[in-house]
């Protein structure tokens, strides 16, 4: 039981990191929060079980870094569009060409 | 009698198509889309939804356009810039031309068609890239048969604000036949109900309306929902879709140069 909530909570403090770096970090708060969760039982039965609880601090770890930056990353976001400089240069392009191509139609069909 | 409704709904829908009641010319609406898991909502991409006047030989055109445009965060990731033009008819929206420019996460297409509803045809030319030709692109060009109202997807979308929503009863439905990827595709629009929504420009009255495809499974389900203000203007103010986990919306996030 103790091998299987430490395999669940490094599966989903190491998931928890991988979505906090994407910009998904929004979505990151599910799996730390799973992993928290299986990090406390994984340490109350290392701690009756009288065994080391060294990997059960790596899940704890890797969770608070993974809380951390998505948190961090939820109060600094900008949504700000990026680089559309080409997008507009179509868009003229594109209506210049449009205008010769509609020249040549009757409006009035 | 159910044939008579239906007769009269249709006759409300076609009648509305003569006049452009619900917006002009420098119109300007700007969307966020966004991706909701659970409440948490992550965005991705800002859409905008423009109008312009273009003069030409013969006339005046109405230039319908969109673009998508990922925000900067993902531009590393999953960049996309969509550019989706229409030029129509100012009081018809008859469509004339119809330029799909789409750049996703490195993908490339290109598609234009030119209608021409005299001969009921489109003239359609696919453009991808390809590393088989000298000029780095792969042209398809095609004359494809559509029915006498087939429209281009913006067209549909400009078109649908133009209805008489507030004559049709809920439940009323109507069907659209829409030119993508060289096919004809039916979208339904249903007018499910009357809601107050929040968003954006304000608390709103609208008209909810549900989307389906009907000889296609792109939109799955019945959970594809749209909300048109219940005014003249009949903005979309919200938009939603049901995807695999989750689902994806579009809220406005600003509305410039209202007709009414």
């Amino acid at each position: 039981m103790r091998l299987l909530f430490i395999i669940l909570g490094l599966i989903s403090s190491i998931l928890a990191v991988i979505l906090a770096v994407l910009p998904l970090s929004n979505f990151a708060f599910f799996p730390a929060i799973a992993a928290l969760i299986f990090g406390i039982l994984a340490f109350i039965k290392s701690r009756q079980e009288n065994k080391t609880k060294h990997t059960v601090q790596l899940i704890f770890l890797l969770t608070i870094i993974a809380l951390a930056l998505a948190t961090f990353k939820s109060i600094t976001a900008t949504t700000e569009i990026g680089d559309t400089e080409q997008l507009e240069q179509l868009d003229e392009n594109s209506l210049e060409d449009s205008k010769e191509e509609l020249d040549e139609i009757d409006i009035s069909e | 009698m159910k044939h008579l409704f239906l007769f009269l709904a249709l006759g409300f829908l076609l009648t509305a198509n003569a006049q452009n009641n619900a917006f002009k010319a420098d119109e300007k609406l700007t969307f966020t889309a966004g991706y909701n898991m659970s409440g948490l909502m992550t965005d991705f991409a800002q859409v905008t939804m423009e109008t312009s006047s273009v003069k030409t030989k013969n006339g005046s055109l109405l230039r319908l356009k969109c673009k998508a445009t990922t925000y900067t965060k993902w531009d590393n990731f999953f960049k996309i810039r969509d550019l989706y033009e229409s030029y129509v008819n100012p009081t018809t929206l008859t469509p004339y031309l119809y330029k799909r420019d789409i750049n996703e996460g490195g993908h490339y297409k290109f598609v234009k068609y030119n209608f021409n509803h005299k001969k009921k045809s489109v003239k359609s030319l696919i453009r991808k890239k390809s590393k088989n030709f000298e000029s780095g692109f792969w042209d398809r060009n095609e004359t494809v048969k559509i029915k006498g109202n087939t429209k281009d997807i913006v067209t549909t979308i400009y078109h649908l604000r133009n209805l008489d929503i507030k004559k049709a009863s809920i439940g009323d439905s109507d069907t659209f036949t829409v030119l993508f990827d060289n096919e004809e595709t039916k979208f339904r629009f249903t007018y499910l109900a009357k809601e107050t929504i929040n968003t954006a420009i304000g608390k709103k009255e609208c008209y909810k309306l549900r989307i389906s495809l009907e000889n296609n499974d792109a939109l799955k389900g019945n959970s594809n929902f749209l909300w048109l203000t219940a005014d003249e203007n009949k903005i979309p103010v919200y938009a939603k879709f049901k995807v695999a986990v989750g689902s994806g919306e579009l809220k406005i996030k600003s509305a410039t140069g209202l007709k009414n």
